[in-house]
């Protein structure tokens, strides 16, 4: 009896605890922390080094002459860097150590941290841009604490979602955009286990020999080769160490066109092996010069699968490491569209090759969809844009955006916090959709808003796919407005969602 | 009547002229045994091996020690020597392993006929022992495998990249292309996984024993590979199956009336690979196999005609489809045919697979089907089909293969 009592009150008082640590987060829920002034005022070289973490090539951002001519007169800001300026920087133990203390947001996570809830993600940002940032520009941030959940059991872990929203001014006091960000502080360890430890391996590497390094080297430069015999000019796939048709051992290997038709297929439902995403599609290419070749087939959905379907050469890299191809089809429905020919500048860019509304040219120069301002429509579908994710891509970028945050570039530091890996903030993940959509949509729209959801995290060696299509077209008066609604997964689920909003120029028709 | 008359003579020919001097009737099967099919055995590989060697030579009685040839096939895990070991077999003169897994099964038939016929053994044993279920499971194929360098790993390269790694996956690519051709559809498959579930319910020793499907149960049955659906294929099994050969001089003084090995044939051909000869004009069909039925009909001297019972390996069902055109029951992409019309059940023209098949009473890499084959030629079977002169077993398709005609003594 005594000792149910006990229990009873040892319950009572736990729960009272719990009661009581819940009040002293939400204490300073509606209030707000003192103005926080940037250290600098924006300018042209941290743009720059954005853009080039971006691999955001709009103009307007970039180029003095071209924005001169533009109607802004100048260099801006890409609109996706509007919490950059504010940000604490880099500056440990220094005298300039900005003096957080006074944000209610940072008093609940230190409140949270010494509560265990030492792990932090970023879940969701709503950005929205009210004017044009310049370079000179110096700008202010008032934060003020939305809301501060009771504890949720969520696939990472228990935690607390913290909102706060950010009020961003110039120097004159005039509002140039805000943020409603809410992020996760989470016990490390109580998510499930396939969150934290399950990291997908990577494809079979292909079984190769000096008499097939050829073939796979190829692959790794986006040559699809096969192999020929110089006496008799016999075409042979799989290779062989004599000419199949004369015997010769004169043999050597021609560049495929890439151009082919299905001529059988399977698709695999189960056992399923972690490297791969199922259903798997898997075809067998006979190639326009006469070989047949074993290949995934992409970009198509199941019940598109027909024999003797056109389809082309892709490729898909592979941690990294290796090059495989793929086969995807040929697209011609698109003919009326307007094509415009992009420079692919270094080496990230070259991977973003673009899924089926992303045609080549017969030459085999590499095409973009443009946004078409005066016949954009309801349905219309931006470029799918693989975007490879590289421990390069996470860190060069969290440091462009002026986030030190070690979760960001310290594989252990991350691990302590209970991720497998170092992962992308959520300030790249808006910059990389703000890109790709400038990619499409050219440097004469205008930004009005974004606003996204984070779900798994993007690691080193993820491949982030981005689609989306335009969801609502809205006239005021002569201005058009266009939300696009997005999607970039990964190999584990959707990594970001949410919609952007943009205003096409006044004297376009947009239909 | 005409087709009777038809046999008679083709018999006669057949056994008069000796076609090609070759060991055609020269060998017989003597004695068969397995162990128990099952999902777990409980027991080692090598004690299956051994239980079903013994449960041969009983059947024969035959005593081990008479014994001086033993023939496997790859996959075979049970060397013979160790085999040899147990039963206190004292010394082997012949002894050798196929390739190409189940494709061998009546391969080893054959090299047991060949040894015995050119006098380099007297009696062999050819086995084939596992616990494919409880163990390593065989369908799970080459997941995992090491991409190394040796020429075999070299051709899975080919295809493992992309996800080919099952045997169910490596026959669907046949079974799309057979289908886009042929007009076969998936219910067509399914009706040989609904026949040899027939027939497994009967089999008291069959995996399935009392437990038909109808073909709404197949065509609901989930994905494994599209177009194969889970009744599709075969279930690996623990378990194993002997059989022993011998002259057919010294098969006359034994108990049972001897499964004349008619003719066993082996197959490869253009561009052969395993399990993916994908590269050939036409994938629809198996010229490996065709390969055997040329040699079985020239061999014999018999036709489709003459067979009134078969065994067709079936651990995926499309492959069953061509195996009865290169084998002329059906002409080219008409098995389909051939299946709506009842061809293979009891009643129909081919009864097939009447132990169960692979798919109904276990997945022993065509050793229980040619065992099966040997009931069927002494009146013995469970599902026993009338008046059977001669008994047809293919072996596996998509690798090199081989098949066995087995016949009446007369």
């Amino acid at each position: 009896m005594n000792r149910d009592l006990s229990q009873a009150n040892e319950t009572a008082e736990t729960a009272s605890e719990q009661t009581h640590f819940y009040n002293s987060l939400t204490s300073e829920v509606g209030s707000a922390g003192k103005i926080e002034v940037a250290r600098d005022s924006v300018s042209e070289p941290v743009i720059r080094s954005w853009c080039d973490a971006m691999s955001e090539s709009n103009p307007l951002y970039i180029n003095q002459d071209f924005a001169n001519d533009s109607k802004h007169g100048g260099i801006i800001a890409p609109p996706a860097m509007l919490q950059v300026w504010t940000m604490s920087g880099l500056h440990l133990g220094s005298q300039f150590q900005r003096n957080t203390e006074d944000s209610p947001s940072a008093g609940v996570y230190q409140l949270l941290d010494e509560a265990g809830f030492t792990g932090v993600v970023a879940t969701n940002a709503t950005y929205h841009y009210n004017e044009v940032i310049r370079p000179g520009d110096l700008i202010s941030a008032s934060q003020k604490l939305l809301d501060v959940s009771e504890e949720k059991t969520t696939a990472i872990g228990m935690g607390h979602f913290v909102t706060t929203e950010t009020i961003y001014s110039d120097a004159s006091g005039k509002q140039v955009g805000s943020m409603e960000f809410r992020v996760l502080k989470f016990r490390p360890g109580t998510g499930k286990k396939s969150e934290q430890s399950e990291i997908k391996p990577p494809r079979p590497k292909p079984a190769s020999n000096s008499s097939t390094d050829w073939f796979w080297d190829a692959c790794n430069i986006k040559e699809l080769r096969i192999q020929s015999c110089n006496e008799c000019t016999n075409l042979q796939h799989p290779p062989a160490v004599r000419c199949l048709s004369c015997g010769s051992v004169l043999l050597d290997s021609v560049i495929a066109t890439g151009k082919g038709t299905l001529h059988s297929w399977a698709i695999a439902h189960y056992p399923q092996v972690p490297a791969f995403d199922y259903p798997l599609i898997v075809g067998l290419v006979e190639l326009e010069e006469g070989v047949r070749l074993v290949s995934n087939v992409t970009n198509v959905e199941l019940e598109e699968l027909e024999i003797g379907m056109p389809l082309e050469v892709d490729w898909l890299n592979v941690d990294n490491e290796f090059t495989l191809h793929q086969f995807k089809p040929v697209h011609n429905e698109n003919q009326e569209a307007e094509f415009e020919n992009t420079e692919t500048g270094d080496s990230n860019d070259q991977t973003f090759d673009s899924g089926q509304n992303n045609p080549e040219t017969e030459s085999g120069q590499r095409q973009v969809l443009k946004l078409d301002l005066d016949n954009v429509q309801i349905g219309d579908e931006l470029p799918i844009s693989p975007v490879p994710v590289t421990t390069l891509l996470i860190v060069s970028t969290a440091l462009a955006t002026r986030d030190y945050q070690d979760v960001h570039h310290d594989p252990k530091a991350a691990q302590s916090k209970g991720m497998p890996n170092i992962f992308m903030n959520i300030l790249t993940s808006a910059g990389i959709v703000s890109r790709w959509i400038n990619d499409w949509a050219g440097s004469e729209i205008d930004w009005s808003s974004i606003e996204l959801r984070l779900g798994t995290p993007n690691h080193p060696d993820d491949t982030m796919t981005l689609s989306g299509s335009i969801t609502e077209k809205t006239q005021h008066g002569s201005q058009v407005s266009l939300n696009i609604a997005f999607l970039g997964k990964n190999d584990r689920g959707v990594h970001v969602s949410g919609n952007a909003k943009i205003l096409l120029p006044e004297n376009s028709k947009g239909d | 009547m005409y087709l009777a008359m038809q046999k008679y003579f083709s018999q006669k020919i057949a056994r008069e002229i000796k076609m090609n001097a070759n060991f055609s009737s020269e060998t017989a099967i003597v004695g068969i045994g397995a162990t128990e099919f099952s999902k777990e055995s409980g027991r080692t590989p090598m004690e299956l091996a051994v239980e079903a060697c013994e449960a041969a030579l009983r059947d024969a009685e035959v005593d081990a020690s008479d014994v001086d040839g033993i023939v496997t096939f790859s996959s075979e895990q049970n060397f013979e020597i160790e085999v040899a070991r147990n039963l206190r077999i004292p010394s082997l003169s012949h002894f050798s392993m196929i390739p190409h897994g189940g494709g061998a099964a009546c391969g080893t038939i054959g090299q047991a006929a060949a040894a015995i016929f050119s006098g380099s053994a007297n009696y062999v044993l050819c086995y084939r022992a596992f616990n494919e279920r409880s163990w390593h499971r065989f369908g799970s194929g080459v997941q995992g495998r090491h991409a190394g360098a040796e020429a075999f790993d070299v051709t899975f390269g080919w295809t493992s990249p992309f996800g080919l790694l099952t045997p169910a996956s490596w026959v669907a690519m046949f079974a799309t292309r057979y289908m886009h051709l042929s007009g076969a559809t998936s219910e067509d498959f399914g009706r040989v996984a609904v026949t040899d579930r027939k027939f497994a319910a009967t089999n008291p020793a069959a995996f399935f024993y009392e437990r038909p499907i109808t073909l709404e149960e197949h065509q609901e049955s989930r994905w494994i590979v599209e177009p194969l659906h889970l009744l599709d294929c075969c279930q690996e099994s623990d378990g194993g199956q002997a059989i022993l050969v011998t002259s057919l001089e010294r098969a006359r003084d034994l108990p049972n009336p001897p499964a004349v090995i008619a003719s066993a044939a082996q197959g490869s051909t253009d561009d052969q690979q395993a399990m993916r000869s994908y590269y050939r004009d036409d994938i629809t069909r198996i010229p490996e196999m065709k390969l055997c039925a040329d040699q079985l009909w020239k061999n014999t001297g018999l036709g489709p005609s003459d067979i009134q019972v078969a065994n067709i390996y079936d651990h995926f069902t499309p492959l069953f489809l061509p195996q009865l055109e290169e084998f002329g029951f059906c002409e080219k992409g008409e098995a389909k045919e051939f299946l709506r019309d009842g061809n293979i059940e009891m009643d129909g023209q081919l009864p097939t697979n009447t132990n169960g098949g692979q798919l109904g009473e276990a997945y022993i890499h065509g050793m229980n089907g040619i065992a099966e084959a040997v009931r069927q030629i002494r009146g013995t079977s469970v599902n026993q089909v009338e008046n059977v002169e001669n008994a047809l077993v293919t072996a596996g398709t998509s690798v090199p293969t081989s098949a066995l005609i087995l016949s009446q003594d007369h």
